[in-house]
């Protein structure tokens, strides 16, 4: 999709021929389903007008949701035509499901409803992960390591890697989110962290000093065979995160002077340089339709761009706002529309989410303490 | 706050995280905590007998984290904004150090580098890390041996001063030292 200017239209759509019974249930259902197709970023929801129209029904019995659902799009019939069943406890996660199947339908994009982020947030008075999901709704804390925890990634097969102090130094370990174990997967001598798995969910990227200065390494997750993919004496590497493709990796090196960011490959090539020579720019994300987001810090502020390195690297886009706020750590949606980032303002910090389609900023939490260093879900 | 109360503070902390982890080959089902559905998970830590020949050039070798903690009152170096250099007005700081590593042979140091609140904090592991790194060559070049010394980056995670402005920044900029037998 292109980038488009702030307050591009929008495709209406109605909701007048949709209806839900008298039940708290199917209230919460409509709510959470109007929520996220607003929040797309795709729609305009109308009571009457618009070039698709949502028909059907959501009804609850004997706490069982049914929902129908026929969607209907000008000049090109129906695009959806389906019934959905859960639990009536599950229902917001239905309404997500519905949600991006209509995105699907009626743009082609997938959408980012049904998707979580895990985070960082410091509630309990630690720096635990937290999961959420792609509302803020549903918090759960996912680790009690009442240590320090930082830069999760959420890798493709429903796993989390992390650096942790729980041990008393810089580890990686990953998390199975579907069964709650977790393994140290690094604790070498020196520092460990720059976890990102790759897009096959093989191989896990890694920072590793331990021999004599901080660069890239490729690990094998089932073998544990270990490959050094930079070899930098006077720079330090941080910050790596896959190219779609499963080859490259975006980084951040030091060799400049100030950290830019570079672009390598899992066998070693020589990194190339991506943005501009005397600029602080840090935690890039590639997404999944190959465009790289990350913070660069402009007049005192950083702010977060966005940038494509198949296209004309040069012209980096910004997509943070200008409201004297600090955006950082940003991390691509699967809709490849949205990124979720921090937002810090007189040093507090919250996790909030910008759209490349213009739309204003959203938060995305709300809780006491700092939210921070958010990671979507596949 | 004086940076000694501070330092003290700091090192009773560790002593007690260190303390805690201890000596021993980390068993399986060490500390735990409740996944997401509320089962306690245990940690599997990967056995240190893999890593124990994986030395490259310059390398610090294994991890040791057993040892008692020295008493030294050992003075904290401090950087300039985003750089790793241990500038020359630091150096004696540096010199104290492998003074009292050259009169205690049996005994072996730990680097721990620092940064302050700006940047991000996945860079600031790197800069810190960087920062404990450029004090070790300096000790190796004072002629200790390189796997007495290791590192340990918090980033800024673990700030000295939590104030906002160019001085609690400069304060946190810094590589701290933790001296084991």
């Amino acid at each position: 999709m292109t980038i488009r200017d702030v307050g591009a239209g929008k495709t209406g759509l109605d909701f007048s021929r949709f209806k839900t019974d008298s039940s708290k249930t199917s209230s919460e259902f409509l709510h959470v389903l109007k929520t996220d197709l607003t929040r797309s970023g795709w729609f305009a929801l109308t009571s009457g007008g618009g070039a698709v129209a949502l028909k059907g029904a959501c009804r609850n019995s004997s706490n069982q949701i049914t929902v129908d659902c026929a969607v209907q799009q000008e000049g090109m019939g129906t695009v959806l035509n389906r019934s959905y069943n859960s639990g009536a406890k599950d229902v917001r996660r239905l309404a997500h499901q519905v949600a991006d199947s209509i995105v699907k339908a009626v743009t082609g994009n997938r959408g980012m409803a049904s998707a979580k982020l895990v985070m960082v947030g410091t509630q309990s008075g630690k720096k635990e992960l937290y999961v959420a999901d792609s509302d803020g709704q549903g918090l759960i804390q996912l680790t009690q390591d009442k240590s320090v925890s930082v830069a999760p990634k959420w890798g493709p097969a429903n796993q989390i890697v992390y650096t942790s102090y729980l041990k008393g130094y810089p580890d990686v370990y990953l998390v199975d989110v579907s069964s709650g174990g977790r393994d140290r997967i690094s604790s070498y001598a020196g520092l460990n962290t720059g976890a990102d798995i790759s897009p096959d969910g093989r191989d896990v990227v890694l920072i590793l000093s331990k021999d004599g200065n901080p660069e890239l390494y490729v690990k094998n997750l089932r073998t544990g065979k270990l490959v050094r993919v930079t070899n930098t004496p006077g720079a330090a590497e941080a910050s790596p995160s896959w190219g779609p493709d499963g080859n490259q990796i975006v980084y951040v090196s030091d060799s400049s002077g100030r950290p830019n960011l570079y672009i390598t490959s899992r066998q070693g090539a020589r990194g190339k340089r991506i943005t501009i020579s005397g600029t602080e720019s840090v935690s890039p994300d590639w997404g999944p339709d190959n465009r790289i987001v990350y913070s660069s810090r402009v007049e005192g502020r950083y702010q977060i761009y966005l940038i494509d390195p198949a296209g004309d690297r040069k012209r980096p886009v910004l997509i943070s706002p200008g409201d004297g706020a600090d955006y950082e750590d940003p991390s691509w949606a699967p809709d490849g529309r949205h990124v979720a980032c921090t937002r810090t303002v007189n040093h507090k910090a919250q996790v909030y989410i910008l759209d490349t389609g213009g739309d204003e900023p959203i938060a995305l939490t709300n809780y006491r303490g700092d939210w921070y260093s958010p990671s979507w879900s596949p | 706050m004086n940076m000694g109360v501070c330092f003290k503070v700091v090192l009773v902390c560790l002593v007690s995280s260190i303390a805690l982890t201890g000596c021993k080959r980390p068993k399986k089902g060490g500390p735990s905590g409740p996944g997401p559905d509320g089962r306690v998970t245990a940690v599997n830590p990967i056995g240190f007998d893999e890593y124990r020949n994986d030395t490259g050039p310059g390398g610090m070798g294994v991890r040791s984290d057993d040892g008692e903690l020295l008493n030294t009152d050992l003075e904290v170096i401090y950087f300039a904004y985003d750089s790793s250099q241990v500038t020359e007005g630091e150096r004696y700081k540096a010199d104290s150090v492998a003074g009292i590593l050259q009169n205690s042979p049996g005994a072996r140091l730990e680097i721990e580098g620092h940064c302050d609140e700006q940047g991000s904090r996945e860079y600031n592991l790197t800069l810190g890390e960087s920062r404990a790194l450029a004090v070790r060559e300096y000790l190796i070049d004072s002629g200790i041996a390189g796997d007495r010394i290791q590192t340990k980056s918090y980033g800024e995670e673990n700030p000295a001063v939590f104030g906002h402005d160019d001085e609690s920044h400069r304060l946190n900029r810094r590589a701290g030292f933790l001296v084991f037998n």
